[in-house]
């Protein structure tokens, strides 16, 4: 199981959907949820200061409306800029080519694609977690 | 994380008694869960389960829903523009054939103007060929009146020059003043 998660989402229902799934599916024990990308980006750099509170994984929506950058720059400027070394991809409902080759070449691990149909990918995730926690998986999309 | 005794059998009165069960992470937190406890904390995991169960399949519908809405509020909009263009479309037309039927009516009004010079001009000549020989011929017959049909002839003249340049000028006028329009 995952401890702590983080999920970037601008959209409130996909927080419940999230949650309701991550519980029924045992993936994590604590979730937190955030809402823009430069809220996440805060919660970053107070983590270079307290590494405890770090999770242990980060899904981060492609295009978040209301903030000042995209899901692919926060995963670059965790990855390039902060140098947290945490377990961070993307989950979008898009599933373009040239995103995830993008995605993928900033230092994103994987893209979940979000469906009606959300938890049979999430599961397939948890089982390839460890992975992607010891660098050794490569990049996967789940579609 | 381990709980008291007491508080285990607090908490199986609760879910006994009230029907009042924890849910959440916490469950899976718990240790040393034996007996009545165990049963409550399966009861509990079952009941928590449920609930999400319930709540993510509503809250996928509301999301299916929300979907649909966007659509279709989509929809709307594209169908606005189409409308908002057919409606500039028909306005266009609409001063086209304006314009047209403008100039169809200018057309008429220049010709019945021509028709009217034309006839006047040909009245005024036709007028001023029967005066000249008129007075011609007085003057061939040697008649005694020339010098009053030859006034006549010459004021009757002049009123037809006259008049034929006033008509002549009241047309141009009119054909500059519809060009400033224009």
């Amino acid at each position: 199981m995952i401890d702590s998660i983080l999920l970037i989402d601008d959209e409130d229902l996909f927080h419940m959907v999230f949650e309701d799934a991550c519980s029924l599916l045992d993936i994590t024990l604590s979730l937190q949820g955030v809402y823009s990308a430069d809220e996440a980006e805060e919660r970053v750099i107070e983590w270079m200061d307290d590494p405890s509170k770090k999770p242990d994984c980060i899904f981060v929506d492609l295009n978040i409306i209301g903030s000042s950058f995209d899901g692919i720059e926060f995963i670059r400027r965790v990855n390039h800029k902060y140098g947290n070394g945490v377990v961070i991809g993307i989950i979008s409902s898009s599933c373009n080519d040239e995103e995830i080759d993008k995605a993928c070449s900033v230092g994103a691990q994987f893209w979940i694609v979000k469906s009606d149909e959300i938890e049979p990918r999430l599961e397939d995730f948890k089982v390839d977690f460890e992975g992607y926690r010891d660098q050794t998986a490569p990049f996967k999309v789940y579609k | 994380m381990k709980l008291s005794a007491e508080i285990r059998q607090q908490l199986v009165s609760l879910g006994n008694d009230r029907n009042i069960w924890m849910e959440g992470s916490i469950l899976k937190l718990l240790d040393d869960c034996d007996g009545e406890f165990k049963e409550y904390i399966t009861t509990a995991i079952e009941k928590d389960s449920e609930r999400r169960k319930k709540r993510l399949e509503i809250t996928k519908q509301v999301q299916e829903k929300n979907k649909e809405l966007q659509e279709k509020a989509s929809e709307n909009e594209n169908l606005m523009v189409e409308l908002k263009d057919a409606l500039e479309s028909a306005e266009s037309a609409k001063e086209a054939a304006l314009s047209d039927l403008d100039v169809v009516q200018k057309k008429s009004q220049f010709k019945l103007i021509g028709n009217i010079v034309r006839y006047a001009l040909w009245v005024i000549l036709g007028t001023g060929i029967i005066t000249t020989a008129l007075y011609a011929g007085a003057i061939y017959a040697g008649s005694s009146e020339t010098t009053l049909i030859g006034n006549t002839w010459s004021n009757l003249f002049g009123i037809l020059l006259t008049n034929s340049f006033s008509i002549i000028g009241t047309v141009m006028g009119v054909k500059y003043a519809n060009k400033d329009e224009d």
